[in-house]
């Protein structure tokens, strides 16, 4: 790697000038490059993932995004939450006798005079908060990766490269002691939290509303977003909702102002006006990758090997349990429920979601075991949510986006989160009240989300339909009629929980277990598909009360049985442990 | 003369469109017509109203002159200056006296881009865009021509136009003997203003791909254009697409690269397609001259027709309706009648006859009508959503109250007069209270909604479709009791729904086999391969759109023979001696019913005429839906052994036997009043005859029921008397 004539992460424009300049001596013509990449992507890809430089680019957040010299290259991890269409820019232009770009910046560095050898490109603009709802363990930006030190371009890269490496080597270490320091703080949390006998504190948690944390909608005052400006990417590969890590050059030139007295005042300072500089940075991207669970994790991920699988799944199942009160089935079904996702959509049904109804609880127990669950899903799945329900909340929350034409914007409503959020509904806490229009129209919301998976966007003068995979838990002391799930058990302890400790490998395996055996795909064999034919309609047969929406939800079961085993196709034995299930669960419910 | 940086010669344009302006002519021209052109006229009607702009349809400009075309889209700043200096000529020698500016307006391109799709390439182009208004600003008075004066003279200046968007103030006075410097002041009302607005459009939501936001566009509306839409109006558009660069102050050393787009408009027209063509023929009679409707293109024509040849097409079509609900074939097909509607009817003595199909699904629990419901709802044109719990019955058809600013007691739609054209859903039908459900027998026969009360005495009209869906009396439906019995609802609302069906869940293995696999397929199959064959939402719509608007069919003779054939022995079934009012028995009401769903079957197939055996299912659809072969029609009870559609050939045939091998028993054995026999001893006779194998009491009741409709024999508990 000698010989670069420039620092890829310090001077990133450089490197776009360099091979810019090196693709139109090569004799291309530089209108024709136009939606094309000319090398720059490619370098920056060699660079940052064969070469492995990418443990160095800073993540952007909220605390170092002041120190981050301008022009340098970034990463930002967030979610699409809006889309604010193109930009037309000057693309390449002639200054004198030698061609320039503009690509990935905001301001030209040359004189442009308007001469027919300009040529106007476009990019697009996609509004990108934090993810919302990530929980602390999947949250690699939070301080942990400093700024790198910023000194002006270096002329001996290499040099200050490998004592960078040092300098980061040791961050690396930093940052995995500092994540054991995290998880065990959770955990005396979790100790501290709920002392069950210390009927003080239950009563001082049942007095407050739930438990937990409940995020209220989204301020955007400790949380980064971002105005990522994309180049050569179709609109296909971007959806709204989608986690990506974005690797661009950061500008943050406070001096750049739209000016507003063009005639269009009429609403130009729109978006940009609402969207200060100061708090939205700029992010030119040269390369994006969509994120899915397992990149979250700190550690390596494992082989996928049978006899591993099972072991984690054993020891993940004994801690659900443990959680639990020692309700072995709901908490083999709530393994099943944290591994299921939408699969498949045939018209309006989503194949696959397993939303999940844990009821008897009341105030007390669920703030001990309600609390204890969904710390133990914190800890494990990387998006996680909680909503309490009470008719106040009901009344007030924005759930759906909505559109915003004064600002030309969507504003986030709670319900718009990334693939495979995990929500908690805690029902205990609605009371007898009334619901004004906007409780309605959330309840109903809510209802909608939990049967076809769908969240309907308000763009005020009609609704769009935006697919969502979430995964939904509702704790309720009756059965929810609000949430109508797909599965539904009373929830039976037999002993209250020891907080006990889990080692931080542990933790580790446990999510990259959900996060490995929840992706795999899954079939079933011709045979099998008889025996699981046969046995719906016997069970058909013998209660004609089962929908089908009761045999689909078996179906479910048995595909996330398997899975959760490591297996892709469903065996025989998976699909007996199934029904013994369900027949457990029907007994619990008579 | 070239216009600049092209190779488009001024004079040559200006030529062609001297040409086109005095030539183009509609229709097929006669060489030597003395006939004047379109335009030619449309510009004298411009001088009687003394109009601003011209309306040019660019189809015309098209099939006149191609090139002509290419050249207005391609360079449309350049041509449209060329058409108005030649409007202008034309105006001075055809009427010296109109001075006005006359503008030219294109409007209708061949072409129309997706707003998602609009790119550098199409920067000024011209270009047509269909999208929604959201934001419209407050109408901003742009300067056209200036007047200034001198501050210390009080001289007026002549008016000073707009160049290139600047008015540049006179340095000193014009006036030689004052000629001070800087004196100079605008006086705001001598200047002329013309109006501006902009307008913000958005993509409307079939053009946004899945997982994207719908995208904007800022639209330029000049004079006569602003304020013609108004947010919430769809429209579809036609202008030229600017990109303005962004300036920087001058004190800034950067400068910034980016452009501004937005559209210069010339024309907007408003449409309204985001549901199922609504405009019925009985419409277009009376007022409308379908200037607002959905021309469908000749693509999409085409294809419509081709899959109307198909031979399955009703097959296929059912099949499309509501995929993911399983089984129901029947009762699919019977929705899609609906869908697609009968001829309404309206004779010169002011009787009309309703073309609109009625259903009500009568049903077990748990066997997806809802859905059904929410399907059609979502897929008909204006179409209601209700449940008879939350609906009264002023809320259904029209209420009367008070403006609470004014006082004034106004008129407010319910659902029916809303969904007027349209299908009206009606969840919970039995849960309905009386008096709302009275209101219906108006608003389903006569097809108006009447009014009188508060001094409001109103009849509107309610042209709708009802879809309404119940459950049997005892939430299951009882076979023990009679269909009326089950349904319980009062039989003069009975009569108004064209189809009634019943759909009962029953134990069925074959049935169950069949939801079965249709699960597991679901889970663990490709999607593809499960659904083939079906037409997707929005191509099953425009074709229901199509059918409904151009398809009117009439019966065939030989249709009529047969309907009239068809009816005379439903009548006669139903006046059987014994049968009491628990069967539901043939009314002219059903004839009319009938007629409607052959013509609404003819439509399917987008056929002129009724055939026969479009007369021929429609009788089957009826029978099916009260699953009226299955009926004993003495006592009005259903056989549920019978109700499954799977009797076999062989067993029909094995039936058909034991039926004629009992008649011969009971002919060798009993007279005609003479003393009755038991069933039991009977059956002992029928095990005799080797020939028939088994025999179980069952079967034998079925053939002695068989008998009996035949009046050979009665039947008196468990006795046999041949009469």
């Amino acid at each position: 790697m000698v010989g670069l004539p420039y620092d890829c992460l310090a001077n990133p424009l450089g490197a776009v000038r360099f091979t810019f300049e090196k693709a139109v001596a090569a004799g291309a013509d530089p209108a024709a490059l136009n939606g094309k990449d000319w090398g720059a992507g490619d370098l920056f890809r060699d660079v940052l993932f064969d070469q492995g430089a990418l443990s160095q680019v800073p993540i952007l957040n909220a605390k170092n995004i002041g120190h981050v010299q301008p022009n340098t290259l970034v990463r930002f991890r967030g979610m699409i939450q809006d889309m604010l269409g193109n930009e037309f820019y000057a693309g390449v232009y002639k200054d004198g006798s030698s061609w320039r770009t503009n690509k990935y910046r905001d301001v030209s560095q040359f004189p442009m005079g308007s001469s027919p050898d300009m040529h106007i490109w476009e990019r697009h603009l996609l509004y990108c908060i934090q993810v919302p709802g990530l929980n602390p363990w999947a949250d690699t930006s939070s301080g942990t990766v400093v700024a790198r030190p910023v000194e002006q371009t270096s002329p001996h890269g290499e040099k200050r490269r490998r004592a960078d490496k040092e300098d980061i080597d040791q961050m690396d270490v930093e940052t995995s002691e500092d994540g054991i320091q995290r998880s065990s703080g959770v955990k005396k949390l979790r100790e501290d939290g709920h002392p069950s006998q210390n009927l003080q504190l239950l009563e001082s948690v049942a007095g407050s509303t739930g438990f937990g944390s409940c995020t209220m909608p989204r301020d955007e005052g400790d949380s980064l977003s971002c105005l990522i400006k994309v180049y050569d990417s179709s609109d296909s590969e971007l959806k709204l909702n989608d986690v990506f890590e974005f690797i661009g050059v950061l500008t943050f030139d406070s001096e750049y102002q739209v000016d507003n007295d063009e005639f269009l005042d009429g609403f130009s300072e729109d978006m940009l006006a609402s969207l200060p500089l100061n708090k939205v940075p700029r992010l030119h991207c040269l390369i994006h990758r969509k994120l899915a669970a397992h990149d979250f994790l700190q550690s390596t991920p494992l082989e996928l090997k049978p006899h591993l699988v099972k072991e984690v799944r054993q020891t993940l199942l004994s801690h659900l349990t443990a959680v639990l009160g020692n309700d072995g089935l709901a908490a083999h079904l709530v393994l099943l429920h944290l591994l299921s996702r939408v699969h498949a959509r045939i018209d309006n049904f989503a194949v696959g979601k397993l939303s999940f109804n844990l009821t008897c609880f009341n105030k007390e127990s669920v703030s001990i075991f309600g609390n204890q669950l969904t710390l133990a899903i914190k800890d494990l799945l990387p998006f996680s949510h909680i909503v309490p329900l009470t008719v106040d909340y009901l009344n007030a929350a924005s759930l759906a986006p909505k559109k915003d034409y004064e600002r030309n914007r969507l504003v986030s409503g709670l319900m718009q989160l990334p693939e495979g959020t995990h929500l908690t509904i805690d029902e205990t806490q609605l009371e007898a009240g009334t619901l004004n229009s906007v409780g309605v129209e959330n309840a109903r919301l809510l209802k909608y989300l939990s049967e076809y998976q769908k969240v309907e966007y308000d763009f005020k003068y009609y609704k769009m339909e935006m697919a969502a995979d979430f995964q939904l838990l509702v704790l309720s002391e009756g059965k929810s009629t609000i949430l109508p799930a797909d599965l539904v058990i009373p929830f039976r302890p037999s002993s209250v929980a020891s907080g006990e400790a889990v080692a931080a490998e542990t933790l580790e395996a446990w999510r990259w277990y959900l996060a490995t055996v929840r992706s795999l795909s899954h079939s079933i064999d011709s045979d099998m598909q008889k025996v699981v034919e046969n046995d719906l309609v016997a069970a058909r047969q013998a209660n004609r009360n089962l929908s089908s929406q009761d045999l689909s939800r078996l179906l479910t079961m048995g595909r996330l049985m398997s899975l959760s085993f490591g297996e892709t196709s469903l065996s025989l034995e998976h699909w007996q442990m199934v029904k013994e299930l369900e027949r457990l669960r029907w007994e619990r419910l008579a | 003369m070239y216009v600049w940086g092209t190779n488009i010669s001024v004079q040559d344009v200006n030529a062609a469109i001297v040409r086109f302006l005095r030539n183009f002519m509609e229709g097929p021209t006669q060489a030597d017509s003395i006939e004047e052109g379109k335009y030619m006229r449309e510009l004298d009607r411009v001088f009687e109203v003394e109009r601003e702009w011209i309306d040019i349809d660019a189809q015309d400009i098209f099939s006149y002159d191609q090139d002509l075309y290419n050249k207005m889209v391609r360079y449309p700043l350049e041509v449209l200056a060329i058409f108005e200096i030649v409007l202008m000529d034309m105006a001075s020698t055809r009427n010296p006296l109109f001075e006005k500016h006359i503008q030219a307006r294109i409007f209708n391109l061949r072409t129309s881009t997706c707003m998602r799709n609009l790119n550098p390439s199409d920067i000024e182009k011209m270009v047509s865009l269909k999208g929604m208004i959201i934001r419209c600003s407050s109408v901003i008075p742009e300067i056209r021509e200036a007047v200034f004066k001198c501050l210390i003279c009080g001289y007026y200046s002549d008016p000073v136009r707009v160049e290139r968007g600047r008015i540049s103030e006179p340095k000193r006075c014009m006036k030689e003997e004052c000629a001070t410097k800087n004196s100079m002041t605008l006086v705001h009302n001598r200047c002329s203003f013309a109006d501006k607005q902009i307008v913000r459009l958005q993509e409307t939501p079939d053009e946004i791909p899945e997982g994207g936001t719908p995208h904007t566009v800022s639209l330029l509306m000049h004079d006569k254009l602003v304020d013609a839409g108004k947010p919430g109006d769809r429209v579809e558009i036609t202008g030229i697409y600017r990109a303005m660069s962004v300036r920087v102050a001058p004190t800034q050393r950067t400068v910034k690269s980016l452009f501004k787009t937005y559209i210069d408009c010339l024309h907007i027209k408003k449409t309204n397609n985001s549901r199922m063509q609504a405009d019925d023929p009985m419409e277009v009679e009376n007022s409308y001259n379908g200037s607002e409707d959905v021309t469908f293109d000749e693509q999409m024509v085409q294809k419509l027709k081709d899959l109307s040849k198909k031979s399955d097409i009703y097959d296929r079509l059912t099949k499309s309706l509501a995929p993911n609900i399983w089984e129901l074939e029947d009762v699919k097909k019977g929705l899609l009648c609906q869908l697609f509607g009968g001829n309404a009817l309206k004779l010169a003595s002011g009787a009309t006859f309703r073309g609109d199909i009625n259903i009500l699904l009568v049903g077990d629990p748990g066997t997806s009508k809802s859905q059904l419901l929410q399907y059609i709802h979502k897929l008909s044109p204006r179409g209601i959503y209700t449940s008879g719990r939350g609906s009264s019955a002023v809320g259904l058809t029209a209420y009367v109250t008070k403006d609470p600013e004014t006082g004034e007691t106004v008129l407010e739609s319910g659902a029916l007069v809303l969904s007027d054209k349209g299908i009206c859903c009606i969840d919970e039908f039995d849960k309905m209270s009386e008096s709302a459900r009275s209101m219906l027998h108006e608003v389903m026969e006569q097809q108006t909604v009447s009014i009188a009360k508060a001094g409001i005495i109103a009849s509107l009209n309610a042209r709708t479709s009802v879809l309404a869906c119940a459950n049997p009396s005892g939430s299951r439906y009882n076979p023990r009791l009679s269909v009326i019995d089950n349904i319980h609802l009062p039989p003069t609302l009975l009569s108004r729904f064209d189809l009634i069906y019943l759909i009962l869940d029953k134990p069925d293995e074959q049935m169950d086999r069949r939801l079965a696999k249709h699960i597991v397929a679901l889970h663990f199959e490709d999607i593809e391969s499960v659904q083939q064959d079906v037409l997707d939402l929005s191509t099953l719509t425009a074709y229901v759109s199509y059918a409904r608007k151009h398809i009117q069919p009439q019966l065939s003779d030989e249709a009529a023979e047969e309907l009239t054939r068809g009816y005379v022995e439903m009548r006669r079934r139903g006046n059987f001696p014994g049968s009491s009012k628990k069967v539901i028995t043939a009314t002219p009401r059903q004839i009319e019913s009938l007629i409607r769903l052959s013509e609404a079957l003819a439509r399917i197939r987008f056929s002129e005429w009724v055939e026969k055996r479009d007369v021929m299912e429609a009788f089957r659809l009826l029978e099916v839906a009260m699953q009226q072969s299955a009926t004993d029609h003495s006592t009005g009870t259903i056989d549920m052994d019978l109700i499954t559609t799977g009797v076999s050939a062989s067993e029909r045939m094995r039936r058909d036997n034991l039926a004629a091998a009992t008649r011969n028993v009971i002919m060798e054995k009993m007279q005609i009043g003479g003393p009755s026999m038991r069933l039991m001893e009977l059956l002992d006779e029928l095990k005799k005859q080797s020939s028939l194998g088994e025999v179980h009491l069952s079967d034998l009741r079925n053939a002695v029921a068989t008998l009996t409709t035949e009046g050979f024999v009665a039947i008196l508990g468990d006795t046999v008397k041949r009469v």
